[in-house]
């Protein structure tokens, strides 16, 4: 059994490496900078944090994609140079990671650690430090690891899901980026924040039943004024009611989808003087529908 | 109890302060030339005056531009007055010697020359590192013909560069309502200088000041300027608003509120990702970028730069 724990880690650690190293990457290619990879992370502060971020980046590439390769009959003769190298390696990256991250955070209590890129922007807590140390852990028992082999039995193959299974919960638990990655699976932009054209708000106010009612009164084209609060545009066409010169107002909800809710408020052009009733007043203007 | 004070939607005339040109001073009398003719004020015998440092009111000199703000408490006394006072915050996008930047503070207000005083330097350089092409810079000091005269840091200078401002935390929902953070002033600049207004940092950008300010200043061409309007949110998440919208602000530190009319684009204020310690620690981002007037009647000391804010959608 102590062996197939063993036998776990490496592929744990290779995945954990490549994970952190593609995030990293990935948010340097988003943003096109590495100093905003720096940012997301408190581990490198001063002047090297460019070269070091770089370095961290590659070692971690270096020693996950060693951990795969050597983790087999190649590199692993039973207690085979390469091998050991990589998971000495590899148990040393994790157990300077713990060291620095406890210095950080003694001396940056706000800063994320940047592990993986931008979802690791929470401060450094001990869920944190003590990850790094169960992987320092995990990199120790792999050294003088046997080559990986594939189960011999379906209770050996049994014995490793349920390893993995338990150690994935370990250490889902001991990373505070798994709440940010499921907020970012579940987000949905807020109305207040949605870009939207101002050609698909009249379109959809064209395409309205409240627009139909009241176009006969509409004495203009375009609209004579837009405006924006929050998560309603407001559009003005001038017109004529009731003989008099008029301010049709529409206000459109802010939604990309389905056929958003539209009120309308007339008023006089001359004296601002609401006419008939208005649907606009029980408006709550910047925030809700 | 919070002082409330309605007055300020933009014309309406201002309860508590008065801008102008000093044409005569003594300990008791102020004499400025304003835009309504001449006002003599009666000084207070508390009064404090500020000029690149504190000084009594009588050693200011004739033909200064001061910013005079009366008791809050209400009376025609003086208590506070500003003279010379300027601001200038944006990217450094050139460096001359160990002194002289020139910042660009956006498309709306363009580029202004900053002289880092010499008995100031080592307090600026100690909140700004990084007094090179890129990075942002905001100072306070005395207004001098075509430049600034750099006395106090209005802010730390945050330690990303001016074009990588952190992105800021998702919101589920709706954006909160009302929102905290920091409020600072600016100059006016072509504006009116008694205007009651803020600049706001979220204008629509399908009908407000984001297309025409991106292609003004892509025409700049310059290496180290950055387009505010490029860079996302900014580190507060704010509602998208229009010029003419009104918020209700609240200075926590002077228990002023006031309700004020949306006047401007402050996209650049988008850039700074800090945070005001005027009274406490306020929430990180910068959510109102005040007219002068509208800074000094709320109760903002212009000297300290910010005051910590709650901001109220449609008041």
């Amino acid at each position: 059994m102590l062996t197939t724990v063993r036998d776990v880690q490496i592929l744990l650690l290779a995945a954990l490496l490549l994970g952190g190293c593609a995030s990293k990457g990935w948010r340097a290619v988003q943003t096109r900078s590495i100093v905003a990879t720096i940012n997301t992370t408190g581990l490198f502060p001063l002047r090297p944090g460019r070269p070091a971020m770089v370095a961290m980046c590659v070692t971690e590439f270096v020693l996950g994609l060693g951990l795969v390769a050597t983790a087999g009959r190649a590199g692993a003769g039973g207690a085979g140079l390469p091998a050991t190298v990589v998971r000495v390696g590899t148990a040393l990256f994790f157990l300077i990671a713990v060291a620095a991250l406890n210095e950080t955070r003694q001396r940056r209590p706000q800063a994320g650690c940047g592990c993986f890129g931008d979802f690791s922007e929470t401060p450094i807590g001990w869920r944190t430090i003590t990850r790094a140390a169960v992987l320092c852990a995990a990199a120790v028992v792999t050294i003088g690891l046997p080559p990986l082999r594939m189960p011999s039995s379906a209770s050996t193959a049994e014995l490793w899901l349920a390893t993995t299974a338990l150690e994935l919960s370990l250490i889902a638990f001991l990373s505070p980026e798994l709440g940010e990655i499921l907020v970012r699976l579940g987000y949905s932009e807020p109305c207040e924040l949605r870009r939207l054209p101002v050609g698909q708000t009249l379109a959809a106010l064209h395409s309205s039943s409240q627009w139909r009612r009241y176009a006969g009164q509409v004495s203009a084209s375009a609209p004579a004024d837009v405006w924006r609060e929050g998560c309603w545009r407001f559009v003005v066409y001038p017109g004529f009611a009731r003989g008099r010169r008029v301010d049709i107002v529409f206000a459109v909800y802010l939604q990309a989808r389905r056929r958003p809710p539209v009120r309308v408020a007339v008023l006089d052009a001359d004296t601002d003087e609401v006419l008939g009733k208005t649907e606009l007043a029980t408006l709550a203007l910047s925030t809700r529908l | 109890m919070a002082a409330e004070n309605d007055a300020g939607a933009g014309t309406k005339p201002l309860a508590h302060t008065v801008m102008g040109w000093i044409l005569d001073v003594s300990p008791h009398i102020l004499v400025l030339h304003t835009r309504r003719g001449e006002q003599r004020l009666p000084l207070a015998a508390c009064a404090q005056a500020w000029r690149g440092g504190k000084l009594p009111p009588a050693a200011l000199r004739r033909g200064d531009h001061v910013v005079v703000r009366r008791r809050l408490s209400g009376g025609p006394a003086v208590d506070r007055i500003w003279a010379q006072v300027g601001r200038v915050a944006g990217t450094i996008v050139e460096r001359e010697g160990p002194a002289t930047l020139l910042i660009d503070e956006g498309p709306a207000k363009g580029r202004k020359i900053v002289v880092i005083a010499t008995e100031a330097a080592g307090r600026i350089q100690v909140r700004f590192p990084r007094l090179e092409p890129g990075y942002l810079i905001d100072v306070i000091g005395l207004k001098h013909d075509g430049f600034l005269r750099a006395l106090i840091p209005a802010t730390s200078q945050p330690p990303y560069r001016a074009g990588h401002p952190p992105a800021p935390p998702l919101v589920s929902g709706h954006v909160p309502d009302p929102v905290s953070g920091t409020a600072v002033w600016h100059e006016p600049g072509e504006e009116p200088e008694d205007l009651l207004g803020l600049a706001y940092p979220a204008l629509d950008p399908e009908t407000s000041c984001e297309r025409a300010g991106a292609a003004a200043h892509g025409a700049a061409g310059d290496l180290h300027a950055v387009d505010p309007h490029a860079t996302g949110p900014g580190c507060v998440r704010l509602p998208y608003l229009s010029v003419g919208s009104m918020l209700r602000l609240h200075n926590e530190c002077a228990k002023r509120s006031q309700l004020l009319p949306v006047t401007s684009c402050g996209a650049m204020a988008r850039l700074f990702c800090d945070r005001c310690v005027t009274c406490g620690t306020s929430r990180k981002g910068r959510i109102a970028d005040l007219t002068v007037a509208a800074f000094v009647e709320l109760g903002g000391v212009l000297e300290d730069g910010c005051f910590n804010a709650t901001m109220t959608i449609g008041g």
